[in-house]
């Protein structure tokens, strides 16, 4: 497979398709690359679609079954914002492959796109044992790659249109509950939202 | 003077009910505090007070036509009065939670603050309760990408129904860890009350069935939990105003 929009294009060798299909929690892909220490990488497409723009499709690479890079071939962002970018809730329609070794040394150079060894485990499958057993299978050196998953947090919280997503969308849950509990005289009204809405 | 916090999360294993006591140890040097494990489907409150084997708790007041009293399921312990939950099915299955509004009424109108540890997830009536009746929430997360979306989430929850946001508070965090408070604090519109570390004390007092403030207060975690309550402003409420808001909050439920 080679991915080439922008300059930190990913370009990474299609390899061995070893499986296909649609999970709820991306921690069973991480967890299966982990333990057969897989050279490869896996192609992640979030089927959550409502807080993204279009479509996101995502590359993470592994070394030896731990993550090195992260790509979303959609945004072209790599790294953590792309970690970021895919943190969505599943399922993810996901597809693994095994490539030769050293077939991604080269791309496993680009620093950019770099992520931390237990920040996929953490941002995308909130598996927080997970990520601990990821960062005790990584090569000492990598675990120098960044501050873990710092940098994905803090893209999150600075897409805009992402938390607004968020919002909105448990803005119109919160109602609709409401109405089906017996509690929308416990709604409140529009100023007294606005009023809570400030911090200095 | 009284006003009411939920602590919540909107995900599990945040350590809400280790924020909870914490918090609530911390606030009674100060203040008369009352705890409730509002969790009534997940109780584990009791487990972190010595309390597994309290005999009546907050499920039996939720039950229609006990004789059993508020004061019947309140516990002194560690210097705050401590309203656990039972943990069987029979008891969570025979719940009313529409009475919890009832006894938080009760409770409110002799205590300073009331901290509601609430249910993880917001998926029933019973779950919401807590964040439809508190003043403001605590909300705890750990500083990662699922979490704080749940907070946001359950924020958003707190603020349709007019409740405030106290504050964040970082738990569980890893010595690695970026820090992003500034940007938190934009975002949910309130301070970091503090970020606590992952750390033995917490763990070893899990396992000693006590509070963190009682089993290790001189750790670094109690510490920063003591800062967060000194945070946490607690505003004086009418206690017989808090009541009837309680009282009205909720329209009855229809079966």
């Amino acid at each position: 497979m080679t991915e080439s929009a922008g300059s930190t294009a990913l370009r990474i060798p299609r390899g061995d398709l070893l499986r296909s299909r649609v999970v709820s929690d991306v921690g069973t892909t991480l967890s299966r690359a982990l333990d057969r220490e897989l050279t490869g990488y896996a192609t992640l497409v979030p089927q959550e679609t409502l807080l993204l723009e279009g479509d996101a499709r995502g590359v993470v690479t592994f070394a030896d079954g731990v993550p090195v890079l992260a790509y979303n071939t959609v945004s072209d962002s790599g790294g953590p914002d792309a970690l970021a970018e895919l943190a969505v809730p599943g399922p993810y329609r996901v597809e693994l492959y095994a490539v030769a070794d050293g077939a991604l040394e080269t791309a496993h150079e680009e620093e950019t796109l770099r992520v931390a060894p237990g920040a996929a485990a953490t941002e995308l499958a909130d598996d927080p044992a997970l990520a601990d057993r990821t960062r005790e299978a990584a090569p000492d050196e990598r675990l120098d790659d960044g501050d873990d998953d710092g940098d994905a947090v803090a893209a999150f919280l600075e897409d805009d249109e992402r938390i607004e997503a968020i919002r909105e969308q448990a803005r119109s849950e919160a109602e609709e509950r409401a109405a089906e509990w017996g509690l929308d005289d416990a709604l409140a009204g529009d100023d007294e939202v606005e009023a809570d809405a400030e911090f200095t | 003077m009284v006003e009411a916090f939920a602590v919540a999360s909107g995900k599990g294993g945040t350590g809400k009910t280790t924020s909870t006591l914490a918090l609530g140890m911390a606030l009674a040097e100060e203040h008369d505090v009352t705890v409730v494990d509002a969790d009534t489907g997940m109780a584990n409150l009791l487990f972190h007070a010595g309390l597994d084997d309290a005999t009546v708790t907050l499920h039996d007041l939720l039950v229609a036509e006990t004789a059993t009293t508020v004061s019947e399921a309140t516990y002194d312990r560690f210097g705050l009065s401590v309203v656990p939950c039972g943990t069987s099915l029979a008891g969570f299955e025979a719940a009313e939670p529409e009475r919890l509004r009832d006894v938080v009424a009760e409770l409110a109108r002799d205590t300073d603050v009331l901290l509601l540890d609430s249910p993880a997830a917001l998926g029933s009536k019973s779950a919401v309760l807590p964040v439809v009746l508190a003043d403001r929430i605590v909300v705890v997360v750990e500083p990662t990408i699922p979490a704080l979306s749940d907070g946001l989430k359950v924020q958003e929850y707190a603020r349709s129904y007019g409740t405030g946001t106290a504050g964040v508070l970082f738990n569980k965090v890893r010595d690695d860890a970026a820090d992003v408070t500034e940007q938190a604090e934009r975002r949910f519109g309130g301070p970091v009350l503090a970020t606590v570390p992952e750390s033995d004390a917490v763990r070893g007092a899990r396992r000693a069935g006590k509070p963190l403030l009682a089993h290790a207060p001189e750790s670094d975690p109690a510490a920063r939990y003591r800062r967060a309550a000194a945070r946490l402003d607690v505003r004086d409420g009418d206690e017989g105003a808090v009541a009837d808001r309680f009282r009205s909050a909720v329209v009855p439920d229809t079966p």
